[in-house]
C-alpha cells in the first residue's frame, strides 16, 4: 500500500535523500508508582540513512530500548516526533521488523512455521510461504532444524530462527533490541559474524541497541552514545572502518582498538546526577 | 529390582492397587463392624451394576451431563479468562468477582439454585458448569496476563490486528496453561456432577450411590465409590493423553503455571 508514496530502493543515492528513520525532539516520560513523572528520554534528535547500520550504545537503564520501540510502534512517545520513510509513526507495521534479547518465537511453531508466519499473514499461500521460509532458514544456517519447535533449540539457534522471521516479510528497517545480549559469548561473536554477512548482502537499514561496545563499533557505521538519566544522546560516532570487515583483522587494526577505548570511556563516564 | 520396574512400568502401581485391596480385606475381617463391606464382595458387585443395563443407563446419564457441563464452561471460560488476563478494564471488573465466587463451595448453591431451575437436568448442568469454571478462568487469566509481551509485538509487526492476536497468539501461547485448569475441572466436573445428583436425587450415578446408601446396601455403595474413582482415573489418563498431543511441544506446564515474578 505504501509503494506508490515511497521512492524505489534504486532511486536513492545515501546521504542526499530524506533519511529512513528521522527522529526529532522526541521525549518519553514514565509515570513512577508513587505518581510522579521519571523522563527517561530527553529531546532525542537523530537521522537514519537508507542502507544505513546505526547502534544506539549506553548503559543499562538509559532508554535506548525503549528509543527502539517507539521507532517500533511499540510505545508511544510522550513528545517529539519519528518519521519513518517521511510517514509519522503511528504503530507498528511490516516495514520495521523487530528482533528482541527475548527472541518471542512461537513456541506452538516448529521453525519452519514461525518463519512462514509473516509471509502467511502477509497473504501468500501455504507453500510459496514455507518455500520462501525454507530459503531464509538455510541462510541462517538451520537446514535441517525445520520440524523443530523453539523449546528443542539452543539460545544462538532460536535468535537465528527470530532473525529469519523477521527477515522473512521484508521489512526495509530491523530494529534490534540487544539481540545478542543473552547469548554467551562464543555464540555472540558467531552471530555478529553472521549478521555483518546478512547485512552486507541486502543492505537493510538497521537500528541496533547494545551496551556492548565491541559489538557496536564491529556492526555499525555510526554509534549513537547515550547517558542516563536522563536518557541523553551524549554523542554520535561515526565508525570509519572499511567493509567488508573481518573480526580477526579489525582487533588488531588500532583505529578499531582507539574507537573501543574512546566508547569505553565514553560511557564509563560516572553521571552527575546520580541519585544517592 | 530397577530393571524388572523398567521392562514393566505398570507392576508397582498394580502392587500398589492390590495392598490396598488387601488392606481393605483385612480391615474389613478384623476392625470394622458393620456398614464396611470386605473388598471381595465389593469387586463381586461390580458386574452386578456392570452389567444391570438401568444402572448402565444412569452413569452414562452422568457422564453425558457432565461432558455437558464441562463443554459449557470451556467456551464461556476461556474467552472470559483471556480477556481478564489481557484486559486492564476487564480484570478490574470481573477479578472482584472472581474472588468472591472462588472459595465457594458450588454443590452448596444446589438448593438455591433448585429453587429457580427445578430438581432436573437444568440445575445439575448449572452446578456442574459453576465447579468447572472457575479453574479454567483462572487459568487462562494468569497464563493470558504472564505471556511474552515481545511476542504480540512480532505479532502486531507483521501487521496482526487485536482479534487475530487474541484467537492467533495469546489462544495457543496459554493453551497449556488452559490445559492445567481443564484438568482440574475434570475432577470439579465429577465431584460436582455426584454431588448434584446426590442433593437433587433423580437418577444418575449420584443417585444409585446414596440410594443404596438409605437402603443401607453397602456392597453397592462401595462398588460405586470404585466405579466413580475409576471412571475419574480413566478420564484424567485420557486427558493426559489429549493434553502432550496438544501441547508437546510447550515445556513443563507447571513452570508456566508459575511465571518467574
Amino acid at each position: 500500500m505504501s509503494a506508490t508514496l515511497t521512492p524505489p530502493a534504486s532511486a536513492a543515492p545515501s546521504g542526499s535523500t530524506a533519511p529512513m528513520i528521522a527522529i526529532a525532539d522526541l521525549s518519553k516520560t514514565f509515570r513512577r508508582r508513587d505518581g510522579g513523572t521519571h523522563l527517561a528520554l530527553d529531546r532525542i534528535a537523530l537521522d537514519v540513512h537508507e542502507g544505513e547500520f546505526v547502534s544506539i550504545l549506553g548503559p543499562s537503564g538509559c532508554g535506548k530500548s525503549t528509543l527502539l520501540y517507539m521507532v517500533g510502534g511499540f510505545v508511544e512517545p510522550s513528545s517529539g516526533t519519528i518519521a519513518v520513510g517521511g510517514r509519522p509513526v503511528t504503530g507498528p507495521g511490516p516495514d520495521r521488523g523487530p528482533v528482541f534479547q527475548e527472541f518471542a518465537l512461537f513456541p506452538w511453531k516448529t521453525v519452519l512455521g514461525n518463519v512462514a508466519y509473516g509471509l502467511r499473514e502477509a497473504g501468500l499461500g501455504r507453500s510459496a510461504a514455507e518455500a520462501q521460509a525454507r530459503q531464509l532458514i538455510e541462510r541462517v544456517g538451520l537446514k535441517g532444524y525445520e520440524s523443530f519447535y523453539p523449546k528443542e533449540l539452543s539460545g544462538g539457534m532460536k535468535q537465528r530462527v527470530a532473525i529469519a522471521r523477521t527477515l522473512a516479510y521484508g521489512p526495509a528497517i530491523l530494529l534490534m533490541d540487544e539481540p545478542f545480549g543473552a547469548l554467551d559469548a562464543h555464540t555472540r561473536v558467531r552471530l555478529q559474524n553472521e549478521l555483518l554477512g546478512l547485512w552486507e548482502r541486502d543492505r537493510k537499514t538497521v537500528l541496533f541497541v547494545t551496551h556492548a561496545v565491541d559489538e557496536a563499533v564491529f556492526l555499525s557505521d555510526r554509534v549513537v552514545v547515550m547517558s542516563r538519566q536522563p536518557g541523553r544522546i551524549k554523542a554520535i560516532v561515526p565508525v570509519d572502518l572499511p567493509r567488508p570487515r573481518r573480526r580477526e583483522e579489525l582487533l588488531l587494526d588500532p583505529r578499531y582498538q582507539r574507537l573501543v577505548i574512546d566508547l569505553e570511556a565514553m560511557i564509563e563516564d560516572p553521571p552527575e546526577d546520580l541519585p544517592a | 529390582m530397577t530393571a524388572i520396574v523398567r521392562r514393566l512400568p505398570g507392576l508397582p502401581p498394580l502392587l500398589a492397587c492390590l495392598a490396598l485391596l488387601l488392606a481393605w480385606q483385612a480391615f474389613a475381617h478384623w476392625a470394622a463392624r458393620g456398614g464396611v463391606p470386605d473388598a471381595l464382595s465389593t469387586v463381586r458387585e461390580l458386574p452386578l451394576i456392570l452389567g444391570d443395563r438401568d444402572s448402565l443407563g444412569a452413569i452414562a446419564e452422568s457422564l453425558r451431563r457432565m461432558a455437558t457441563g464441562f463443554a459449557i464452561a470451556l467456551v464461556v471460560s476461556v474467552p472470559l479468562g483471556l480477556v481478564m488476563g489481557r484486559s486492564r478494564i476487564a480484570a478490574a471488573l470481573l477479578d472482584p468477582l472472581f474472588m468472591i465466587a472462588y472459595p465457594v463451595p458450588k454443590a452448596a448453591l444446589m438448593p438455591l439454585i433448585m429453587l429457580w431451575l427445578g430438581v432436573g437436568d437444568a440445575s445439575k448442568l448449572l452446578v456442574i458448569v459453576l465447579g468447572v469454571s472457575l479453574p479454567i478462568i483462572y487459568h487462562s487469566a494468569a497464563g493470558a496476563r504472564g505471556i511474552e509481551e515481545k511476542m504480540l509485538w512480532s505479532a502486531r509487526a507483521m501487521g496482526m490486528g487485536p482479534v487475530g492476536r487474541l484467537t492467533r497468539v495469546v489462544l495457543p501461547a496459554v493453551l497449556p496453561e488452559i490445559l492445567v485448569g481443564c484438568r482440574t475441572g475434570i475432577v470439579l466436573a465429577l465431584i460436582t456432577m455426584i454431588t448434584s445428583e446426590m442433593i437433587a436425587r433423580q437418577n444418575g450415578a449420584g443417585n444409585i450411590l446414596f440410594s443404596a446408601l438409605d437402603m443401607a446396601q453397602y456392597e453397592t455403595v462401595y462398588a460405586m465409590i470404585l466405579i466413580v474413582s475409576a471412571l475419574g482415573i480413566a478420564l484424567d489418563m485420557l486427558f493426559e493423553v489429549l493434553r502432550a498431543r496438544l501441547t508437546g511441544w510447550a515445556d513443563d506446564p507447571h513452570l508456566i503455571a508459575a511465571p518467574p515474578s
